[in-house]
């Protein structure tokens, strides 16, 4: 149980990659630790979230209610992490997270998280570019797409 | 009160004064005797002749009669200093008695102020008033009659020698006295003057510091703080201005003083030398009056200051006497210790065309009205309607301007406080909370007059008496028991608790009481009953936990066998916490047999280890990086001071080791190892041999800190546990951190199986020991309304006037209703809610009694705006107060 442990973890985080050692020390202090028994819901949909989990033992299920009861739409492990967004804004939480496993996790509570960017500018800009990553991934994907639907009128 | 100082030094001490005035004469022949006899020793005893001398028969050689009068010599020194001990010593008795009795008269000034008149002075600037400014005087007063009757009667004796000697001389040197006199007073007028200015601003001042601190959500919530803090800056340079001012024309007089002082040698050596070379005087008598002139001006100098003093003081009498004399106080008979008139206030209560003003603007005019006795009704209007003035009237806290109010015939203003304060309550919409327990407000209205002696000494009790009498002081004894039992119709103080409960669970309070015993330290010794329900609890809860997989998957019990990773290294290896609740954690590591109880267990090393790897983390997260309080004061172990400090332990504990750390830096790195929670802060390696080894270590421990008799309190799920609160003490256990919610589950499971066991009362009444803080700032507002509610009903008046004080609860009202049974009951609300709950409406506008019937017959009366208007502040008092919470 000690904080290598939980660093190792966040460097694996694609939001944290480029953050340096010494911070992701502080990030893994102020988080918490918290363990799940296979069946628990680490976060349920529609609720509004303010945690982030980074998995550093055992797996989840997503899963989103349709009409026929909850869907397994993906499968987290390993230093994967789940809710990164409502760390960042206030949005319901998509999917519910569902242990299948014993489970070990590590917490980021919204308000700490914000404190550590507060604290560390260059954090922030590390995190925007990965964000920034994604809209432009997103974007292209978005405009690849309408290309398609375009052309599939034609 | 007497206008000027000396009036009341007067009329409250002649006597004394007089006393101290005899005393310092009876000083005079000692004091003449000590200056004479040496003059015998060596003229008669030294180098006399014709012995053997006589003295009361019996005959004296010359040695034998040196060392007789050298004794006698010694005898008067001692009696001349016993003399002025015991001079002193009065001075500082009578000084600091009347001291005491104008502070006294102060405060009870206060007390005869009516409400109006608090509008115009601040706290601040009466408790300066009462405490600093009148210090001085104590010192004064034992000088008062004394030091210018003496030093006014050395300078006459010296004054007249010198003219004995030589008329023309001693004109001489009393020629400049009339132009000091004419002088000093003029720049000493200035002085008074600044003096009062000083002591204004002063007030100022301290006034400013007590608004500051009553107002300091509005100075960070609207960055006022430069704000006051200029404005502070520029009183203290005011203040410093009138000083520099004051100390110019005081040294000034000084000055002035001494030159005058030294003119008059000028006019003996010219003038008095011409005489002696003319042959008008002789040599001898220009020596004499040399000597006499210098010994002259030691008595002036006393007068002089004694004369600046007292101005002083004077005017510090009067800038505090014109702020506690205002015009049309309350007689001092309202107050009367000795009025207990057993008036009974049993009956209507008639509004007589009473007109009324409360200062600022609201008033309320002409009101025609018959409250007849036992009727239960409702004054409705908004805050500003006169609604709140009708009650206050009611309640003899305000007076008519014109009109009459009375209560069964008796006009209100006659009445004394003894007769008004028992038989009618008023709550207003923020009752005042003491610093106290909230058993102690509550009970608070039953404290009229002590209602047993006090238990203290015969000697102590007689000694308290005799001073109370000297110094015109309160004759009741505050450690007497107070509280009036029969008044509250209970019989014993467990009734009383009781009783009190009740009438909490019926205003809505009782669960709050709850869960505040919850919370609360108990002293097992004072209260074994509660503490045995606690423990019986504590075995059915344990049991329920042990039985139940998903409530013991929240837990972490306390067992002796066990490793708590969600308890505290501090608990993990003493199995123990010190009795007294308020010694930190870190704190306990400074206890020399704890560490060698640590020692002898084997885990002093371990902790010391610990301690030096949380603090190297801490160091290198928090030191390193510039962070801010934010993350500092919520999550680091150390604060930002302490950081630097533990960094040469650190060092020294790599380097070296073990040895190279003093005793007490090794303490240091225990206390902060004690601190950790391993679940929360995994900081440091803690595998399962040093688990065990903190576990096998807690029997040696234990014995050890077991000897130190009483001052730690040992885990033992047999027995209460003094430093934990009662909801620690039921669990014996931590709720487990790393299960989401597992504090608040089971805090809930807690309080449930509780109420089922029965408990709930008995915590509850553990709740009445809950402190409210200063001016109840550990209560809502919600909160404090109904601690005032329960205090009013308490005494049960037969008149009971409540001010918006259930308006953001109407339901609480019908209980209110109950409670008071038969007697008068008037509720001054602007909500609907609460009116229509009763049978008979009266409704103010305006400072205008405009409707007055049942709730269908006025409700044209009550607006609607009127009614959302209150809503929309309910709704705020509502919010604010969850804000609090």
């Amino acid at each position: 149980m000690s904080l290598d442990t939980e660093v190792d973890a966040l460097k694996k985080v694609p939001l944290f990659r480029d953050v340096d050692d010494a911070k992701l020390r502080l990030l893994a202090f102020i988080s918490e630790r918290m363990s799940f028994r296979a069946g628990e819901h680490l976060c349920e949909q529609g609720e509004s979230g303010d945690v982030a989990y980074i998995i550093l033992e055992g797996s989840a299920d997503i899963q989103i209610s349709t009409n026929h009861g909850p869907a397994t739409v993906a499968t987290v492990k390993q230093n994967d992490v789940v809710g990164e967004i409502a760390i960042l804004i206030d949005v319901p939480r998509t999917a519910s997270v569902v242990a299948t496993t014993e489970m070990k996790v590590l917490a980021i509570a919204k308000d700490n998280f914000l404190k550590l960017l507060k604290n560390f500018p260059d954090m922030a800009i590390e995190v925007m570019r990965v964000l920034a990553q994604r809209l432009e991934r997103t974007t292209r994907e978005v405009g690849r797409l309408r290309a398609g639907s375009a052309g599939a009128e034609k | 009160m007497q206008k000027s100082l000396f009036g009341f030094i007067w009329k409250f001490s002649k006597r004394q004064q007089l006393t101290i005035l005899g005393i310092t004469m009876l000083s005079f022949p000692i004091l003449y005797m000590t200056l004479e006899l040496p003059k015998w020793i060596v003229n008669d005893a030294i180098d006399g002749s014709d012995f053997p001398r006589t003295i009361l028969g019996y005959q004296l050689e010359q040695i034998p009669y040196l060392l007789t009068l050298c004794a006698i010599f010694l005898g008067l020194v001692v009696l001349n200093n016993v003399v002025k001990f015991v001079l002193n010593v009065y001075k500082g008795v009578v000084g600091e008695r009347m001291l005491r009795r104008l502070r006294y008269l102060l405060y009870f000034q206060i007390m005869r102020f009516r409400l109006p008149q608090f509008r115009g002075v601040s706290a601040g600037e009466l408790i300066s008033m009462m405490i600093a400014e009148v210090e001085d005087l104590g010192v004064f007063i034992g000088d008062a009659v004394a030091t210018p009757a003496f030093q006014g009667g050395t300078l006459i004796v010296y004054i007249v020698f010198i003219f004995v000697q030589d008329p023309f001389l001693g004109a001489a040197a009393v020629s400049l006295y009339p132009i000091q006199g004419y002088i000093i007073p003029k720049l000493q007028r200035r002085v008074v003057l600044l003096a009062r200015d000083r002591v204004k601003n002063v007030r100022k001042i301290s006034d400013k510091v007590g608004e500051s601190v009553a107002g300091i959500t509005e100075i960070h919530a609207h960055d006022t703080s430069q704000w006051h803090l200029a404005d502070i800056t520029d009183k203290l340079l005011t203040n410093y201005r009138i000083r520099l001012e004051i100390y110019k024309r005081k040294y000034m007089i000084k000055f002035i003083n001494n030159f005058m002082n030294q003119l008059p040698p000028f006019f003996f050596y010219s003038v008095g030398g011409y005489l002696v070379i003319s042959g008008e005087l002789t040599f001898g008598a220009l020596v004499a009056v040399l000597a006499a002139y210098k010994d002259l001006a030691n008595p002036w100098k006393e007068l002089i200051t004694y004369y600046q003093n007292l101005s002083n003081m004077n005017v510090k009498y009067d800038t505090v006497i014109e702020n506690f004399d205002p015009p049309n106080m309350y007689p001092p008979t309202r107050l009367d210790a000795d009025r207990e008139e057993d008036v009974s206030l049993d009956g209507d209560i008639v509004f007589n065309n009473v007109s009324a003003s409360f200062g600022s603007g609201q008033e309320v005019a002409d009101i025609r009205l018959t409250i007849p006795a036992h009727e239960q009704m409702v004054v409705f209007g908004s805050g500003s309607s006169g609604r709140t003035e009708v009650l206050l009237l009611a309640a003899g806290l305000m007076d008519a301007a014109s009109g009459r109010v009375e209560i069964g015939g008796k006009s209100l203003d006659q009445l004394a406080e003894s007769a008004l304060g028992r038989d009618i309550a008023y709550v207003g919409p923020s009752p005042y909370m003491f610093n106290d327990t909230i058993r102690g407000n509550v009970v608070y209205s039953l404290r009229h007059r002590p209602v047993g002696p006090a238990e203290i000494d015969e000697d102590e009790h007689k000694l308290r008496l005799s001073e109370a009498k000297l110094t015109g002081n309160s004759r009741y004894d505050f450690d007497a028991s107070w509280e009036d039992l029969a008044s509250a119709g209970v019989e014993d103080a467990r009734d009383l608790d009781q009783h009190i409960l009740d009438l909490f669970d019926r205003t809505g309070l009782g669960n709050d009481l709850f869960r505040m015993g919850l919370k609360s330290n108990i002293d097992p010794e004072a209260d074994p009953e509660l503490a045995e329900r606690v423990l019986e609890a504590r075995r059915t809860i344990t049991e329920r936990i042990r039985s139940d997989e998903e409530l013991r998957d929240l837990v972490d019990l306390w067992r002796a066998d066990a490793f708590n990773p969600n308890g505290s290294l501090a608990e993990n290896a003493l199995f123990a916490l010190p009795s007294d609740p308020s010694v930190p954690l870190e704190q306990i590591a400074q206890d020399a047999d704890v560490i060698a109880a640590l020692k002898e267990a084997g885990v002093h090393d371990d902790l010391v280890d610990i301690g030096a790897q949380v603090a190297e983390t801490m160091i290198e997260l928090f030191s390193g990086m510039a962070v801010d309080d934010s993350l500092m004061g919520d999550f680091s172990l150390l604060t930002n001071d302490q950081l630097p400090a533990f960094e040469p332990y650190v060092r020294a504990y790599r380097t070296g080791g073990y040895a190279a750390l003093k005793p007490e830096q090794a303490s240091e790195l225990v206390g902060l190892a004690f601190r950790v929670v391993p679940a929360r802060h995994r900081l440091a390696e803690i595998d399962d041999d040093r688990a065990a080894r903190f576990v096998s270590g807690r029997e040696i421990v234990r014995k050890r800190l077991e000897a130190l008799g009483g001052r730690f309190a040992l885990f033992d799920p047999e027995h209460y546990i003094k430093p934990l609160k009662v909801e620690e003490n039921i669990l014996f256990g931590k709720p487990r951190l790393d299960r989401r919610g597992a504090s608040d589950r089971i805090e809930a499971f807690i309080r449930n199986a509780l109420s089922e066991l029965g408990v709930r009362d008995p915590l509850a009444k553990a709740g009445l020991d809950y402190h409210v803080g200063v001016a109840g700032s550990r209560l809502s507002p919600v909160q404090r309304r109904r601690v005032g509610l329960v205090r009013a009903l308490l005494k049960r008046p037969k008149i009971t006037l409540l001010d918006g004080t259930v308006d953001e609860e109407p339901r609480v009202i019908d209980e209110i209703r109950k409670a008071c049974g038969d007697n008068t009951l008037v509720v001054g609300t602007a909500s609907t809610q609460v009116a229509r709950r009763f049978g008979r409406i009266v409704v103010m506008q305006e400072g205008r009694l405009v409707q007055d019937g049942d709730y269908d017959s006025v409700a044209s009366a009550i607006s609607e705006d009127q009614d959302e208007d209150h809503r929309a502040q309910a709704d705020e008092a509502v919010e604010a107060e969850e804000e609090t919470a």
